[in-house]
């Protein structure tokens, strides 16, 4: 990111790898730096931010079922041990 | 038998991410018997290679790829589930622009329930779905999924951005038709 002016197009193409933590310290400076100067992109990022909580808290619903689990555990005891390399 | 040591060695490495291999079966299978029978097989696989296993490689996305061409060999093929989002007309298209107005701050969202939003990841066209699963659910890195699905970062970041809008969009609408918010009068 060279270029010197950091504009909405530059923060927006960056969102979510600054929302999902996958920029560098000095990219997610610059698209911080441009938040504080920019309310529109700020909202923008603060909604997208609260969809991303939204996803993530349905994350830990499911689980594999004890049954499953034990027929895993069966199966890895009857084995014989796996080749060497 | 296999020796205790080789299987201690397993339970501790690979078996703490079971339910992950679950979950992940589940939404791309969309089916808790073939999801069950596909996780059974993928620690099995993983059993079996795992003297190849170094100390140091990352466990889960190792599983989630032998889980994943699991998946592509044996299931794909029988394709009873079509997609119903049209993904590709998600370029420039954001959900915010509709909602800015009347509920920046995505409240929403709160009020779909579960069950929805994940009838809303399934509808997603498999490469977006399997993005958006194992980022948003699962939490892994763009450079973790970028192995598990072998393509390049920039791949899963475009896969990402799609899928994510269009899970926006879907969720959107529902919101719309359940009343939790007005669409916006066009």
């Amino acid at each position: 990111m060279s270029d010197p002016v950091f504009d909405c197009r530059a923060a927006v193409d960056h969102l979510y790898d600054y929302l999902d933590g996958e920029l560098t310290t000095a990219d997610a400076d610059l698209v911080r730096a441009h938040l504080e100067a920019c309310a529109h992109c700020f909202r923008f990022f603060d909604f997208e931010a609260a969809f991303l909580r939204f996803i993530e808290a349905r994350r830990r619903g499911e689980h594999a079922s004890p049954e499953l689990r034990r027929r895993i555990l069966d199966q890895l005891l009857s084995e014989g041990d796996p080749p060497a390399p | 038998m296999a020796t205790d040591a080789t299987r201690a060695d397993f339970e501790r490495e690979a078996l703490p991410h079971l339910d992950t291999v679950y979950r992940v079966a589940l939404r791309l299978s969309g089916d808790s018997t073939r999801a069950d029978d596909l996780t059974q097989e993928t620690m099995l696989k993983a059993f079996r290679a795992w003297p190849t296993f170094r100390e140091g490689t990352n466990a889960r996305a190792w599983l989630l790829t032998i889980l994943r061409n699991q998946f592509i060999n044996e299931y794909r093929r029988d394709r009873s589930r079509g997609p119903t989002v049209d993904v590709m007309e998600m370029e420039g298209y954001t959900v915010f622009k509709d909602v800015q107005e009347a509920d920046p701050e995505g409240r929403f969202f709160d009020q779909i329930v579960d069950e929805r939003v994940l009838e809303a990841i399934d509808a997603l066209p498999e490469e977006f779905r399997e993005a958006v699963v194992l980022s948003d659910l699962e939490g892994l890195s763009y450079a973790e999924i970028a192995e598990v699905v072998g393509v390049p970062v920039g791949t899963i970041k475009s896969r990402l951005y799609r899928g994510r809008q269009a899970l926006q969009k879907t969720l959107f609408n529902h919101a719309v038709e359940m009343g939790y918010i007005r669409g916006r009068s066009r």
